[in-house]
Formats: C-alpha cells, structure tokens, sequence
C-alpha cells in the first residue's frame, strides 16, 4: 500500500505527527494528513509568517514567477512522480475519468507557467514592479502594493487546480500563505506546494497546505485569528459561516458558487458552421463534467437560422456522444444519477403534457440534452445535462437569465457577429463577468476578472508617496 | 370513478389489505395482479400510456411485472397521472415543494379513498401496533383540516380515528407549531395514569421537539410499551447516521426505547407505507435482525442500477422502485428518488437524491430555485 502525503506543513515532521487522518483511494492508494492540533497549527503559521518576513516580502515578484514557472514546469513532465502520483489518485478521489483529469492538468499547468504569470502581474497592476519598491503612479508621486502578511485560503469542491491558482495568486502578493484543502480535491494543492519546496526551500518554507474537515472550530479559530486576509471558496452557507468567524477588520475574499450559460446566434447555425458550434459546446458541457462555475447549464439558441434550435439540440446530443470518446464522463453518485432520471421523466411528461420539447439521451445517464421550447432559464443538475432553449433575437437570452443575475458568470457566445458588442455590454450590465467563445468558455485565462474582481488587486493594499 | 374491472381489482386489493400481512403473495399471485392493473392503466391513464408507448411496452407484451415501466416521482409535478378525469378525485395530496424552492409541487389524485383508507390501516397497525391497538395516538402533525394537501396529515388523521385509544390528540397547528404545553400536560398525565402512548410526527418534527425539551431542561419517562413513528430525512444527510443519533435522543429524552421507534417511509406519489420492522420484530420474538423497511404483500420493491436502471444483485445500492398495487388508480410503478439496498426479509433507505450538492463550484439546482425565489420577493 502507498501512503500519499497531501499535507505540505513547514516544521512539521511526519515522525513527529501524533495523528493521521487516512483516506484511502483505490488500487492499494491511501491519502494521509496530521490530525491538526491548534498548538501545531499555530507553530506552522508562526513558521510561514517567519520565514515571509525573512524571506518571501524582500524578494523580487520576478523571482517568485520563476520558482513557480518551474514547479508548474515539473508538473508537466509525464515523467515527473508526483505528476504521476496525481494522474493515478486524482480520478478515483475526484470521480473524474482519467482522460479529463489530464486534460485539465494540462490546461491548468500552463496557467502557472512564466508566460501567463507576467501576462496576470501586468493586467492586474501595469506595472508589477509595484510589487517590489514604489514606482511612479499614473498622477504623479509613487504607489507601491503591499500583499497580505497571511492568508488563509479555504478550499471548495473537485475540479483540480483551483486551489493551486489561489495558492499562487497569494505568493505573488508575497502573502504567508496557508490552505485548508476540500476533501473533493485534497491532493493537487500539496503536490503543488510539495514541487515548490523542492524547487526553492525558500519560497516553500513560506506556504502551508494540509486537510481537515471544513467547520473545525479549533484549527479554524487559529488560523482566523492569524490571517489578515482570508480567501474562502463555497456556497452561500459556507461563506455565511466564515464571515461570521473572522474579526471585522480582516479582508474577507469569497468565490462562492456561480452559473454559466452558452448563447449561439444564426451565423453559428449554417450549415457549414454548426458541427463546429454543437462540438464546442459539447466540450464546453463535458469539461469538468459540467460541475464548473464556468460550465453551461442551457444552451440558448436563436431561431431563424440554417438549423433551428430543436435540431440543433440534437446535434449537440450527437456531438456529446462523440466527445464522450474522448473525454468519458466520470463516476457520479447514485443520488446525482437519480436526480438525471427524474429530470429526464419530468421533461418526458412535460412533453406528453403538451409542452414542445425533445429528449435526447446518451445510453444510461451518460449524457442529456432537453430541448425546450419554454424560453424561461432551467438549472440543470450537471454531470452533462444541458437545456437548449429558442431565442426569436439573440438578445432576448438577458430576460431569460435575469431572475438569476446575482449568480452569473460566464456567456459562451457563437455567431453574434457583430451584434457581440451589444450582447456583452446587456450581458455585463446584469452581471456576467465573462463572455467569451464556446471553445474557450471552461479555461478562463488567467488575466480574467475572476467573478468581475481583480484577482491580484483585490489582495492587496496600496500606500502612496506624495513627493 | 372506477369501471367493472377498475372495480374488480379493487375488490382483490381489499381481499389482499384484509389478509395475513406477514407472509408475502406468491410472485405468480402479484404477477397477474399486477399486469391486470397495468393493463387497467395503460387503458385509462393517458399520460402514463403514452410513457409506455414511448419505451414500447405494451400490455401484451409485458411478461412479468418487474417489465412494467415505472414513472420517475418528478413527473407527478407535471401532468394529472390518474385513471380518468383528475376531477373526479376523492382528494389530490401534494408534496411539500419545502426543499426545491418553488418548484412545481407534485400532486397525486386519488379517486377512491377507501382504497387508500384500506391499505394503510392494516398495515400501520401492524408495523406500530403488533401488541394491539387502543393506545392514545398524539400527534405532532397539524389535523388534517388545517393541511388537506398533506398525505401524511391524512394518514395520519385515519390511523388516529380508527386505530387511536382513549386521549388520542393533535398538538400541533399550522402557523404556531407544536403545541408544547399542551403535549407536555398529556404526557405528564398518561405517565401519571401508565399508560403508554404513540407518538406520530415528522422526523423534523420531533427534532423541533427534543430541541425545546432540551432547551427547558425536561425529560419524559414514559410508560413502558410507549412508542413513536417518525418520518422523512432531514435533507441531504445521510439518513442512518442521522437516525441513529436521533434515536439515542428518544430513549434519552422521551424513554422511548431504539426498538419502540419506528420510521415510516413514504410518499405522496404512494398509497402505501413502509415502516421498520423493529417493533413488530420485537413483539413476535424475533427480534436482533438489522433495521429494515419492510413492504405489505401488496407491494413490491426492487433495487436498480443507479445509471442502467437494470436490477442489481442483492445488497447492492441503487435506486429504489415500488410497486404498490395500492395505487390503482394513478400509477402503481413508480421510480424513486431514493437510494437504498436490498436486506434480507426487506430494504433500507441509505438517501435522497433531493440536496445533494454539486461536487464542484457550480450551483445545486435547489440553490439555484432558492435564489429565484428569494429575488422575486
């Protein structure tokens, strides 16, 4: 049996460790992380903010980029172990298929390449060296940004690589920082931190990550009480939670849950174009399994063109078959799979009701796609199924998602042409935060204003000099 | 309104409430039966036909019941799935809609309530009174007049009329809850008396209860042979943890000891009950088996893959369906949200599919409906 290490605590000693949770996977794999006791914890932070101060606050944002450009860099090696080690625990602890967890390994790597680092550094701040000294400021005088002395980030869900991307974000800042993992994805960001360390003792020495159940009083109160900044990941109630345990005067940062949807106008739908436009948003439906924040519930499609709605709804189910070659739907629960039974029988009575729809199933839950004459926005209940839905114009898709403006996020948009323009400036006006094509609708770049916020900026704050 | 074969398998049904509740109907017995009120379906339940003719079952072709398709429970949110004119129903019952927002709530039309009122008698005083009935039901659901679109308020009204001692009651109101003090004083003086008592209500319910208990510091000790039925989860957990804490809080709290509570699982879209077995077991000596639902010789219920919807072998967890023959005039196939595994002499309930979160950083379908609703206001 292995025992897989998903816990990077500076300090602390395994020999030393008193207590292991132990989870184990399949074929012979076991996940283990320290029982966190309060005092242990509290001497991990004491470490991490030590060794910033010493170190990580003095040193260059360029030389953060690089350690981090090198660690992603290791991860992409196929013959990298702990790239391995990620390949064979990551599907059985995450339920998703072997295929989809390289694929988004490989997406989310290069994420945390040297490349799109700097791209992130000067979308956020112009000039990143802000980071480092004071520099000139756009009015005059010098500005200079300061990250959080620690930040504790706690971690939500199963699509891998989330975490490591706040983890990072926090290093850039220069913050100490400490991540509380979820038990849908524990690993990836311990193996990230563990890569880290290799590559420089230094910058590793600085970051924290380990697992307990979310809601702990005790370690939680520790680390609420350390941190100056706390970057939370979760529903409404877990963010409700938090924000009732961290004192007033600490920056509180959440990502709670969000809803994406595609929209795809006539000139996606000629005949020459549509077996692209239905593959990419059968791609953009499979990735993740559809359990993404950026991941589409409906699919809203304007009528009038080459192929109408209700035929491109079977495209799109032909196209899902075809991605599930590629990319096979993971494992789900029994619960998530009745819950697609009952949603395919309501929309089957619905239909012998009257109401104008087609159903379009993959063999056993694998895949469905409604069509649905009923503009109105239906949430789907993921793990690929997705509505399609009529538009009579493109732009009436912002009075079908409007009751759930507060939750948007991003539009996949196909064939607006030039009516893109409009549709992002109604789109944005309600709340979506990003519109972007179908194919690059689950990869948000890293320069993108996460949920509407800048990434970056949002942890920092800022001193000027007058002069 | 039945017609002469609607009316002759009802006469059946009533041959089957009436008879020995223990010893389950020879396959070929409920085979036939079955296929005869699928048959009787298929001709009067026009939605429910078209279903089937969507999945090329017909009548004929069914060979043996397990073949008949069973209707997913949502699909009562959707059409009147009844045998004729949903006007002509003797009562509708609908779900609560409480855990997915405002969703469309489910409605069952029953057209003959003596059906109903047959079927659950019996087997409620099977499973709750196996040492005999006449003892003082109270009730910490509402009376039924106070919520007529509750199943379980009916039910529950039905087995206090008929089978509830001297002294039975409803300590509870829509819109000011469990009447504590009332309960309190009845409880006090049926200890006083010894005389042991049944206590019927939802397990949220009870829950609510044991809270104030706690919260003033009281403690009953009722009199042996005293006893409960809760029922339904609380959402998204799963349920025997759940229960298992709960009922150490029964005998803690009430006296009431692990195998004196008895959970009932049931549904709207069902005219029939399953309860645990526990009580009954324990009266007819043979007590010790694992806790477990256990279905009247009217129902059948099978265990299914939880993505073909093909049966799994035995003790495997999938999905649950019943066939409640009860259910004659609606649908008496009917597909659950319920995960559960087969046991021997009957089944557990290991979940519902109803709150479970999504796995990612998307948002559960019940938030989403949640957030709408909580907009609209």
């Amino acid at each position: 049996m292995t025992r897989l290490d998903a816990w990077h605590l500076p300090g602390v000693d395994a020999a030393g460790v008193r207590e292991w949770t132990e989870r184990e996977l399949v074929d012979g794999l076991t996940l283990r992380t320290p029982v966190p006791e309060p005092a242990a914890l509290a001497r991990v932070i004491d470490h991490i903010r030590t060794a910033r101060e010493r170190s990580l606050a003095h040193r260059p944002v360029q030389d953060i980029v690089a350690v981090i450009d090198e660690a992603a860099a290791r991860l992409q090696r196929p013959d990298d172990p702990r790239r391995a080690l990620a390949e064979r625990a990551l599907p059985a602890l995450t339920g998703y298929s072997p295929p989809m967890i390289r694929l988004i390994l490989d997406r989310m790597l290069a994420d945390w390449r040297k490349d799109a680092l700097e791209t992130m550094l000067e979308a956020e701040f112009g000039d990143p060296l802000v980071l480092d000294r004071f520099r000139p400021g756009p009015a005059g005088g010098r500005i200079r940004a300061f990250g959080p002395e620690l930040a504790f980030h706690i971690f939500a869900g199963n699509v891998p690589g989330v975490a490591v991307t706040s983890l990072v974000r926090s290093l850039l800042v220069k913050a100490a920082t400490l991540g509380k993992t979820a038990s849908g994805e524990p690993l990836l960001p311990a193996l990230f931190a563990r890569t880290l360390a290799e590559v420089d003792p230094e910058l590793g020495a600085c970051l924290a990550v380990t697992y307990w159940p979310g809601g702990s009083a005790a370690p939680e109160e520790v680390a609420f009480r350390a941190a100056d900044t706390v970057v939370v990941y979760g529903g409404a109630a877990a963010a409700d939670d938090v924000r009732r345990r961290v004192p007033a005067d600490t920056r509180l940062v959440v990502h709670g849950p969000r809803l994406s949807f595609g929209v795809i106008g006539r000139e996606a739908l000629r005949e020459a174009e549509v077996e692209r436009t239905a593959t990419a948003a059968a791609y953009a439906v499979a990735t993740f399994d559809q359990q993404g924040c950026v991941s589409p519930h409906a699919m809203y499609v304007e009528e009038g063109g080459e192929v109408g709605p209700r035929a491109f709804a079977e495209r799109l189910a032909d196209a899902l078959a075809r991605v599930q070659e590629e990319l096979p739907r993971g494992r789900i629960s029994p619960e998530e799979a009745a819950t697609i039974h009952q949603l395919r029988g309501a929309a089957e009575f619905r239909r012998i009701a009257g109401a104008d729809i087609a159903l379009h199933e993959g063999p056993g839950t694998l895949y469905t796609v409604i069509y649905d004459a009923d503009p109105a926005f239906a949430p789907s209940c993921l793990n690929r199924v997705v509505w399609v839905k009529p538009l009579p114009e493109l732009g009436d898709v912002v009075n079908a998602v409007r009751p759930f403006a507060a939750l948007l996020q991003t539009a996949g948009v196909a064939g607006a042409g030039d009516r893109l323009l409009d549709l992002a400036e109604r789109l944005g006006r309600i709340g979506v935060s990003r519109v972007t094509d179908l194919e690059r609708m689950p990869w948000p770049p890293p320069t993108w204003h996460h949920d509407g916020r800048g990434p970056l900026r949002e942890l920092v704050r800022w001193t000027d000099l007058d002069e | 309104m039945l017609d002469q074969e609607g009316m002759a398998l009802r006469a059946e049904l009533f041959r089957l409430f009436e008879g020995p509740i223990d010893e389950p109907l020879d396959d070929d017995v409920f085979d036939s039966l079955a296929r005869r009120i699928f048959q009787y379906q298929f001709t009067h339940n026009a939605p429910y036909a078209a279903y089937c003719r969507r999945r090329g079952r017909f009548p004929e072709d069914v060979a043996h019941w397990t073949e008949i398709p069973a209707v997913p429970t949502a699909a009562f949110k959707e059409v009147p799935l009844v045998c004729g004119d949903p006007g002509d129903a003797e009562a509708v019952f609908r779900t609560s809609g409480t855990t997915a927002g405002p969703e469309r709530r489910g409605e069952h039309h029953i057209l003959d309530l003596s059906v109903y009122h047959a079927s659950l008698t019996p087997n409620f005083a099977a499973y709750l009174c196996p040492d005999g009935t006449g003892l003082p039901m109270l009730s910490l659901m509402p009376p039924v007049a106070q919520m007529v679109d509750s199943s379980l308020a009916h039910m529950i009204s039905v087995v206090v009329d008929r089978l509830g001692g001297e002294g039975s009651g409803y300590y509870a109101a829509v819109g000011s809850g469990i009447d504590l003090e009332g309960l309190h004083g009845a409880l006090e003086r049926f200890t006083a008396e010894g005389t042991p008592v049944c206590l019927l209500g939802t397990t949220l319910a009870f829950v609510h209860w044991l809270d104030a208990l706690r919260e003033r510091g009281i403690r009953y000790a009722l009199p042996p042979g005293s006893r409960l039925m809760d029922t339904g989860g609380s959402k998204g957990r799963r349920r025997i943890v759940q229960e298992d804490e709960l009922r150490r809080e029964y005998a803690e709290r009430l006296g009431i000891p692990a195998d004196h509570c008895v959970n009932e699982y049931g549904m709207t879209e069902m005219c029939s009950q399953f309860y645990d077995s526990v009580l009954r077991d324990r009266v007819r000596g043979r007590a010790g088996g694992v806790r477990r639902k256990v279905p009247p010789p009217w129902v059948r219920t099978r265990v299914v893959d939880p993505d073909t919807l093909a049966p799994v072998r035995p003790g495997e967890v999938g999905i649950l369906q019943h066939f409640d023959l009860a259910n004659l005039g609606s649908v008496m196939a009917i597909q659950t949200e319920d995960i559960g595994r087969e046991v021997e002499g009957g089944f557990q309930v290991l979940g519902r599919a109803a709150g479970a979160p999504p796995r990612g950083c998307s948002i559960a379908m019940d938030l989403l409906l949640e957030a709408v609703e909580g907009l609209g206001r």
